[in-house]
């Protein structure tokens, strides 16, 4: 490898996010080599090495060469770095909620404290949600910096200088818009789904007070928690859905789409959450625990719980669909 | 030393405004980056390298110019050439360049 080689692949090294980085390597390559023989034959010496490192030395660092070849330096662009600030505050905001209301859950359910243990639940709470912000802002992060990447600059066109027709104020709203509330307690509330089944699981579960003190009997089996995952996407997928909606104000082709594909995605997790192993947690041992000792009861309980928990999801998919074909709907007649 | 640098960074700017037309009014026939480079300094507008190349490739990008891979000397070089939206644009970049000069020879006149 010559000193060429060597200072083109040092050149490559800045540009791994770059697309055609190969191409811009073999472009610079042949360019380098044309200017080194340019400057053999004029200067009547060899192309050697001393006459390698005086051009490149002129030709400049190579993170620097690299940069001229980076349109998009940035991790988040200004094209959407609004947008990211302005869903960061929602998340930030719902991460805190979501977390504050399940300390204050957890100091209300627990047993008589001093206030050493008051203090050290609260301060456990504080670092929560100061961890979930950590958390909240990387994963946002890489999702904007996906979207960065990835995303057609038309959906995220800065129309800053759009011009502001007053005319706008007389309209009566088009069907397509949508009140502002609407994504924001959705964002919020896929936030707190988001905290309770991730990070406080065992808030999920059935309350009750045995001997003056408060029990939970545990609601979500494992195989409910085998499809996290899923539903994490799903969630995010919301956020997003919904972070696009605050900022257009109003359904578009694109926001349409995105819904459709996000609610049959969980149209497929409610689908596997039915057919696979019960997500319940139920068995007469844990009821038995919960104080219920009657077997009859225990068997009539249990079988309530699983209808009425197939019940519920199978309405959880009908709305699904239901949005679905809405969407549809709207996006051939409002086109 | 303030005022040489302020004059470079004004004449470097000014020049970086000039080099998509150049460049566009240079490549009727195909030209590899360093041999453009070449063409334009003969011709009185230093460029520097690390604007033309990156340049040429998003003139390439926007449909303006096109690009071909040729083996010569041992050595394949990219050759650039303008393309036929380059060509239907060209002729409105040079009116609206006339008409900036028009306008600034009056301003200093």
């Amino acid at each position: 490898m010559n000193l060429i080689d060597r200072y083109v692949a040092e050149v490559g090294k800045h540009l791994l996010l770059v697309k055609g980085r190969k191409d811009i390597e073999n472009e610079l390559r042949s360019t380098l080599e044309d200017m080194l023989e340019e400057r053999a034959k004029s200067a009547g010496t060899p192309a050697d090495e001393a006459l390698q490192l005086e051009m490149l030395k002129e030709y400049g660092a190579p993170y620097s060469v690299a940069e001229t070849y980076n349109p998009n330096p940035y991790l988040i662009g200004p094209r959407i770095f609004p947008f990211f600030i302005f869903i960061l505050k929602i998340v930030l905001a719902a991460v805190a909620l979501g977390l504050a209301i399940a300390t204050v859950v957890q100091v209300i359910s627990a047993p008589p404290m001093n206030a050493m243990e008051l203090l050290s639940i609260l301060g456990k709470g504080l670092l929560n949600i100061i961890s979930a912000w950590i958390g909240a802002f990387g994963n946002l992060a890489l999702i904007f910096a996906l979207i960065e990447r990835y995303a057609p600059a038309s959906e995220f066109k800065v129309d800053d200088k759009k011009e502001w027709d007053p005319a706008s104020l007389t309209k009566d709203p088009e069907p397509t818009e949508i009140k502002l509330w609407e994504p924001i307690l959705a964002i919020v509330m896929t936030f707190i789904a988001l905290s309770i089944f991730n990070f406080n699981p065992q808030l999920v579960g059935i309350y009750y007070l045995d001997k003056s003190e408060w029990h939970v009997l545990p609601l979500l089996s494992e195989a409910f928690f085998r499809w996290l995952p899923l539903m994490n996407i799903a969630w995010v997928a919301e956020i997003i859905l919904n972070g696009m909606l605050l900022r257009t104000g109003k359904w578009t082709t694109s926001t349409r789409l995105f819904s459709i594909a996000t609610k049959l995605f969980q149209v497929f997790i409610i689908a596997m959450l039915i057919s696979g192993p019960s997500i319940l947690a139920f068995t007469p041992e844990s009821l038995k625990t919960g104080g219920i000792t009657d077997p009859e009861a225990i068997q009539a309980l249990s079988q309530l719980a699983h209808t009425g928990l197939k019940i519920a999801l199978g309405l959880g998919i009908f709305g699904a669909v239901v949005e679905i074909i809405k969407s549809v709907y709207k996006m051939v007649t409002q086109k | 030393m303030a005022n040489t640098e302020s004059l470079e960074n004004v004449v470097l700017e000014l020049r970086r405004g000039v080099i998509v037309l150049a460049a566009l009014s240079q490549l009727g026939t195909a030209e590899y980056g360093y041999s453009l480079l070449k063409k334009l300094a003969d011709l009185g507008l230093d460029v520097d390298q690390g604007t033309l190349y990156p340049l040429l490739r998003r003139l390439e990008a926007q449909g303006l110019l096109e690009s071909v891979w040729k083996l010569e000397e041992a050595r394949p070089r990219r050759y650039y050439v303008i393309s036929t939206e380059g060509k239907k644009l060209l002729p409105k970049m040079k009116k609206e360049w006339a008409g900036i000069v028009s306008v600034m020879d009056k301003m200093l006149a």
